[in-house]
């Protein structure tokens, strides 16, 4: 019989996202360490199942089953963890579409993909107003922030929310996407870094953010 | 057959789906819009729907629509429309027996065509791409290509609107009447093109596709907006876009279904508003790609669904407007193999615009080469999709008894009367021998599309606006500019 942190581990692997809550569950009435479950058992899930999409041996699909797997447990262990103590990430992301735009599937592939690389990610949705980022950036203190725009006409939005939060916080890096943008126009609006892909946009969040 | 007439007279057409199919998918569709609804964004919209019987809650935004409604709305429209050119001799009639190729829209970034670098579209690309549109034979309707990012933010589609207006003669549809203010200021310019409203509303100039949000969502500026139109006498476009397998179900039908549902929704939307208004069926159910999480735009999938979205915009008897594109990132063999996929599916089943040439990287950016590339793909597809029939001239029994066995047909006045147009003359497709190609410096077809783009540029003219008529499409663009963020009138 496997240990409980090799079953969370290969519930992930396996995307078993209706059984794995029981799992965790089972888990933490086995006496494990939840951030031991966490690193040891789902994150390594992820990882192995982030790797394998990127050598094209999965399908999209399949990445975003093992990430909703591993939400699914982290709903249940995350609780359970002592306070003061945090589970080790690549970074904490907080990542939105800008307000007017109602577009989603591709800033959910960039939350997925950084999720499954490690990133704490905090998805405000879409229509997201300015000021809503910035209220939720200075609650969870992100080191990125992350926003898409799939229209020229709300390409601009972006801009609005980068001014502000750097004004408050040098820090925080800012990341940009979305079919309409563009290199050139992420420098212009004072951007840290753009991503035309939800793979692309991990390498340049591992970038920013170390 | 008058081979001078305007688009693609069609002679075959490929049957894919069965009466029956027809009828399970609307059925399927009506049962989706009652039982699941639609996310209606806009406040007056749903109140619209309130007041005719719909199902609304104001907390989720969904509205359930009675099918009543529906069908009530697909007898009220209007039932021929004609997409005008400045020209008349440029007016699309979608009588469901022609096809119409526009340019494809909206990318934001252009690879230069002098210094070859990937950069930001700017104003000249609109009115460059616009001038060569207008000079092709197989590409019937324009759309402002990219948009003129070095323009005000505020106003960039108003300049790709008069950037187009003023380069071509053909119809200029547009994808940027996003929000009520925009769709006023786009009609405005519209109606002072045309001079005058009387006149824009017989011969409209332009029209409006409008994106519906999958699944089963409508933006409130875009229904807004659409509502607007549909007063104004702009003709629209409702363009479904789910993605097999991401926003749509994994199967072409049912992502089919949830696009459907969308356009129907927002069709009986207007009909409401506005009974009689024109609108055309449009669908682009192209599935992401799996691996690379790209819209696959030039894909198998991609054409077969635009086949079967035209096919149920006929069962409605509506002019369909369907979608190719190239997930190629520059002109050449890649590129030519998705757009000709993309093409050839839906025209041979019937599809009547069909939206369009000249932009790579899935509608992103724009190569000149590849417009005159994908012009000469239609070319051969246009004579692919005729249709052939037997009569005297075709059979040319009397010929064949005059020259007999042995001989040959070429100095035969049948030949000299069919040749032009019998045959399809290519234009960049070279079938000359190796030695008179190498000869000629063994150019490639990208070579030689980019000579022609060179030529068009350097000599071929379209007459502008006329200047009392610019004067008033520069002051409303001039009203139209407002403060906005990452412009150059920041506030803060």
């Amino acid at each position: 019989m496997e240990d409980a942190v090799t079953r969370l581990r290969n519930a992930v692997m396996n995307y078993e996202m209706e059984t794995i809550a029981d799992l965790a569950k089972q888990s933490l009435k086995e006496g494990v360490d939840p951030l031991v479950a966490i690193e040891k058992g789902l994150a390594e899930g992820i990882k192995t199942v982030g790797e394998k999409f990127g050598r094209g041996e999965i399908y999209l699909p399949e990445l975003v089953m093992g990430a909703e797997a591993m939400k699914a447990a982290l709903a249940v262990l995350e609780p359970a963890v002592p306070k003061g103590k945090h589970r080790s990430s690549a970074g904490k992301v907080i990542i939105g579409t800008v307000q007017d735009d109602i577009h989603e599937i591709g800033k959910n592939l960039v939350a997925t993909m950084l999720s499954s690389n490690g990133f704490e990610v905090v998805d405000l949705g879409v229509n997201v107003q300015a000021a809503d980022f910035l209220k939720k950036s200075d609650e969870v203190k992100p080191h990125m922030v992350a926003m898409s725009a799939l229209m020229t006409t709300t390409m601009p939005r972006m801009a609005e929310v980068i001014t502000p939060l750097k004004k408050k916080n040098k820090a925080v890096k800012v990341l940009v996407g979305g079919a309409p943008v563009t290199d050139t126009y992420a420098k212009e609006i004072g951007a840290d870094g753009y991503s035309g892909d939800a793979s692309g946009a991990v390498d340049v969040a591992k970038k920013l953010v170390r | 057959m008058n081979a001078m007439s305007f688009g693609i007279k069609r002679g075959v057409r490929f049957n894919i789906l069965s009466d029956s199919d027809l009828e399970r998918i609307h059925w399927g569709t009506l049962h989706v819009l009652e039982k699941v609804g639609v996310q209606v964004d806009s406040p007056s919209c749903r109140k619209l729907l309130k007041d005719n019987g719909c199902e609304v809650d104001e907390k989720t935004r969904i509205a359930k629509i009675p099918s009543h409604l529906v069908e009530e709305a697909l007898v009220k429209k209007k039932k021929t429309i004609t997409l005008a050119g400045r020209n008349a001799k440029y007016d699309a009639k979608l009588d469901l027996n022609h096809s119409y190729m526009t340019a494809n829209g909206n990318g934001a970034v252009t690879v230069d065509f002098e210094s070859g670098k990937r950069r930001p579209s700017m104003k000249k690309d609109v009115a460059n791409s616009s001038r060569i549109i207008d000079s092709l034979q197989n590409v019937h309707i324009h759309w402002p290509m990219v948009s003129s990012t070095d323009q005000h933010p505020s106003v960039v589609h108003l300049h790709d609107f008069d950037a187009s207006l003023n380069n071509t003669e053909k119809h200029v549809m547009y994808e940027t009447g996003v929000t009520l203010s925009d769709a006023k200021t786009l009609t405005e310019m519209g109606y002072a093109a045309a001079g005058g409203e009387k006149e824009y509303r017989r011969r409209p100039l332009s029209s409006c596709l409008q994106c519906t949000y999958a699944p089963l969502q409508h933006d409130a500026g875009v229904m807004d907006a659409s509502l607007y139109f549909a007063d104004a006498g702009v003709p629209l476009v409702f363009f479904g876009m789910p993605q097999p397998g991401a926003t749509g179900p994994a199967t072409l039908v049912g992502s089919l279904v949830v696009g459907n549902a969308e356009v129907l929704s927002a069709l009986t939307m207007t009909q409401l508003h506005a009974p009689g208004s024109a609108v055309i069926y449009g669908m682009g159910n192209a599935p992401l790609d799996m691996r690379t999480t790209i819209r696959a735009g030039g894909s198998p999938e991609h054409a077969i669904s635009s086949a079967i979205a035209t096919e149920l915009a006929h069962y409605y008897g509506m002019p369909s407007c369907v979608g190719v594109s190239a997930t190629a990132k520059e002109p050449g063999d890649q590129a030519v193999m998705e757009y000709y996929t993309g093409c050839v599916g839906p025209l041979l089943a019937g599809a009547d615009l069909m939206c369009g040439v000249g932009l790579l990287e899935d509608s992103s950016c724009l190569f000149y080469e590849q417009i005159v590339i994908d012009d000469e793909i239609v070319g051969a597809i246009a004579r692919l999709i005729r249709g052939q029939w037997a009569d005297d001239e075709t059979m040319a029994l009397d010929v064949i008894e005059k020259v007999g066995p042995g001989k040959n047909f070429l100095a035969q006045k049948h030949t000299l009367n069919n040749m032009r147009t019998e045959f399809f003359m290519p234009n960049l497709v070279d079938r000359r021998s190796f030695d008179a190609w190498s000869q000629a410096g063994s150019k490639s077809m990208r070579d030689r599309a980019r000579e022609k783009v060179k030529d068009i540029l350097a000599n071929y003219k379209v007459p502008p606006l006329e200047k009392d008529v610019q004067k008033k499409v520069d002051a409303i663009i001039e009203k139209a500019k407002k403060p906005m963020w990452g412009g150059e009138s920041k506030t803060h």
